[in-house]
């Protein structure tokens, strides 16, 4: 990076760090730290929800996403609005009108202790452990790239957060959150621009869409039944995308903290609802977005010479090993087919302007026909870097539109977005510490201490909470580092692990009103909890054929049978007679 | 924290629109555009 990257990288994180301590004043008490005396608007709500959810991997792995599978993945977020309606409906009168801190205190309230300390256990142990990975992955990118220290890399991606997060608790994450998704939107909005105005003179913004779609990168609306059926390995496709991600988001937004503790912050039940609703009407577009700028990156590549492997540290390591021949035999092939594509795709684009019909179709087909061969050389460079005898990592997606930064955006933008990484990653990172340091309060300590504690003393103590939980996600990124990448993939299907239980929990708590005994509904999760991990297993291990969304809905339903089927049988214990 | 069992539900006023049901109809509504929108986008571009 050069000196005015690093100057547009340091103002910017010191200046949030600033922002953040600046809005940290609030009242010494548990109103005042983790739901902002209940005081936000709607807008304030709105923000912090997106920024909560939208991680690093968000802006850097989307646009990667679009360009080696298309724009497919969109779908995955077609469940969303629908769950905002339900959680604004069900969730947010109660949690609203019981005036908790956490969404797991209502559990107590409806069932019984151990139902409410099981699901908050389930909530700290998915979150915390997905927080840790939330530092290291943006860490280990960067660090790579950069080639900076994966260590310090860590440390300033988990700890300079926790200055202002354990100084200003809610309020302090919502306003810095708000700052944040300003910056990164602009960031994107100006990286969107410079692909377009580096493509070839006469090469517009339809032209580009033109060349993107025809090579497949445009599918938004995929379904995946074919003559044999539907295919529900799938991930992204969209009936997994309405049905498992309904469940997803609705688990997501009712029953974890890290949202739920978001939306408690509204000054009224109706500033929440319009917060969640807003968001249910702009994220769908917002990622829409995102992934066209990584189907435009694909068309700018078509245009310019792309790498056959993005990740460099990777590229490396094949070169150092007994597949090195064969890999720049691949690499200069690879090259060959990239000048011959981008001849076709210039006099695609002419046939276009001409408006040529036949002409057109036949460019189109020999440039699919060159893409075609592209992919397999991708594929088989893939295959050799996680094969044994390289023992590397073949998943480049988050290294393709940071490479692109790098290798193209002019001095100063390359800073913007490299903090915009750290930014997206504080925004989702803070949040959970804080949604983490609320429960372990107010679920664990609060619940298990004798007699009352002072107002003061419970801030105090959720201060020292927050940086506890702070250093619990440090020291799991630095593990994980220890123990590979292996664990980033086992950690992006944990939360379909807890969630479909957690959510399950919620639905039989809101929508089955017989269903009154507690320890039913207890052992029903845990036993649900059995089985989601069972079919987990048998998908992991290839004994069926499953995208880990569907876990949501079968967490759910196991939930709910099990509670009902516990309810008539316990029922009978107390009563034998009837 | 209050006692769930016999919670009344008062709603606030939905604003801009007159029932909370308008803004959930209109978030179905604009999210089967878009679906709908993308459907064609898909077409039109392939």
């Amino acid at each position: 990076m050069s000196l005015p990257d690093w100057i547009v990288l340091v103002v910017t994180l010191l200046g949030i760090v600033a922002y953040g301590l600046n809005k940290s004043r609030t009242t010494r008490n548990l109103d005042g730290y983790f739901l902002s005396n209940r005081s936000m608007s709607w807008g304030l709500v709105l923000l912090s929800i997106i920024g909560t959810q939208a991680s690093a991997v968000t802006f850097i792995s989307a646009p990667g996403q679009a360009y080696t599978d298309g724009m497919r993945f969109v779908q995955y977020y077609f469940g969303l609005p629908l769950a905002m309606i339900v959680v604004c409906v069900v969730f947010v009168p109660i949690f609203s009108k019981l005036k908790v801190y956490t969404a797991y205190e209502y559990l107590e309230n409806r069932f019984d202790g151990k139902t409410r300390m099981l699901v908050s256990f389930l909530f700290l142990l998915n979150r915390g452990l997905s927080t840790g990975i939330s530092v290291f992955a943006p860490s280990l990118i960067l660090s790579s790239l950069l080639e900076w220290n994966i260590y310090w890399t860590n440390i300033f991606m988990g700890g300079l957060l926790l200055i202002y997060t354990m100084s200003g608790g809610a309020k302090a994450v919502a306003h810095t959150q708000k700052l944040q998704l300003i910056i990164i939107f602009a960031g994107m909005f100006l990286s969107a621009y410079m692909i377009i105005h580096m493509l070839p003179a006469g090469v517009g913004f339809t032209d580009a869409l033109h060349v993107s779609g025809k090579l497949n990168r445009l599918n938004v609306i995929t379904t995946e039944v074919t003559k044999n059926g539907f295919n529900w390995s799938d991930q992204y496709n969209i009936f997994s995308g309405i049905i498992g991600g309904f469940f997803l988001s609705l688990s997501y937004f009712g029953a974890d903290q890290s949202q739920v503790g978001r939306y408690l912050t509204a000054k009224s039940v109706a500033e929440s609802r319009v917060g969640l609703l807003m968001n249910g009407l702009v994220k769908v577009p917002m990622q829409f977005a995102i992934l066209l700028i990584g189907a435009l990156l694909f068309t700018f590549y078509q245009f310019h010479k792309a790498p056959v492997f993005f990740n460099e540290t990777q590229v490396a390591k094949i070169e150092r090993s007994p597949l090195s021949d064969s890999f720049h035999i691949a690499q200069r092939e690879y090259e060959d087919l990239s000048v011959k594509k981008n001849e076709k795709v210039v006099s695609f684009v002419d046939a276009l302007h001409e408006g040529s019909e036949v002409n057109m179709a036949a460019k189109e087909n020999e440039l699919r026909q060159l893409q075609q061969q592209s992919d397999s050389i991708r594929k088989k460079v893939k295959t050799w870097i996680g094969s044994k005898q390289v023992g590397g990592d073949n998943n480049d997606t988050n290294y393709i539109f940071l490479r692109f930064v790098l290798d193209y955006l002019p001095a100063g933008l390359v800073g913007l977005l490299i903090a915009i990484i750290f930014l997206a990653s504080w925004g989702s990172i803070a949040a959970a510490i804080n949604s983490l340091a609320s429960c372990t309060m107010i679920d664990f300590h609060r619940k298990y201490s004798k007699g009352i504690i002072e107002p003061e003393k419970e801030y105090t103590l959720s201060k020292k909470y927050t940086l506890l939980w702070g250093v619990f996600c440090i020291v799991v990124a630095m593990f994980t580092y220890n123990i590979g990448n292996s664990l980033i993939e086992a950690v992006n299907v944990l939360g379909s692990l807890f969630y479909g239980v957690i959510l399950g929990v919620f639905i039989v708590a809101f929508l089955f009103k017989k269903i009154k005994n507690g320890s039913a509904v207890f052992w029903g999760a845990v036993f649900a909890e059995l089985i989601v991990l069972f079919v987990f297993f048998l998908a992991k291990t290839n004994v069926i054929k499953l995208g880990f969304l569907w876990l949501n809905p079968i967490g759910v339903t196991c939930v709910i049978l099990f509670s009902i089927l516990f309810q008539g049988l316990f029922a009978k214990k107390i009563n034998p007679t009837q | 924290m209050q006692n769930n069992r016999h919670i009344k539900q008062e709603e606030e006023p939905a604003p801009l629109f007159k029932k909370w049901g308008y803004w959930y109809a209109l978030v179905i509504g604009f999210l089967a555009v878009l679906i709908i929108f993308f459907y064609f986008f898909t077409k039109y571009f392939s």
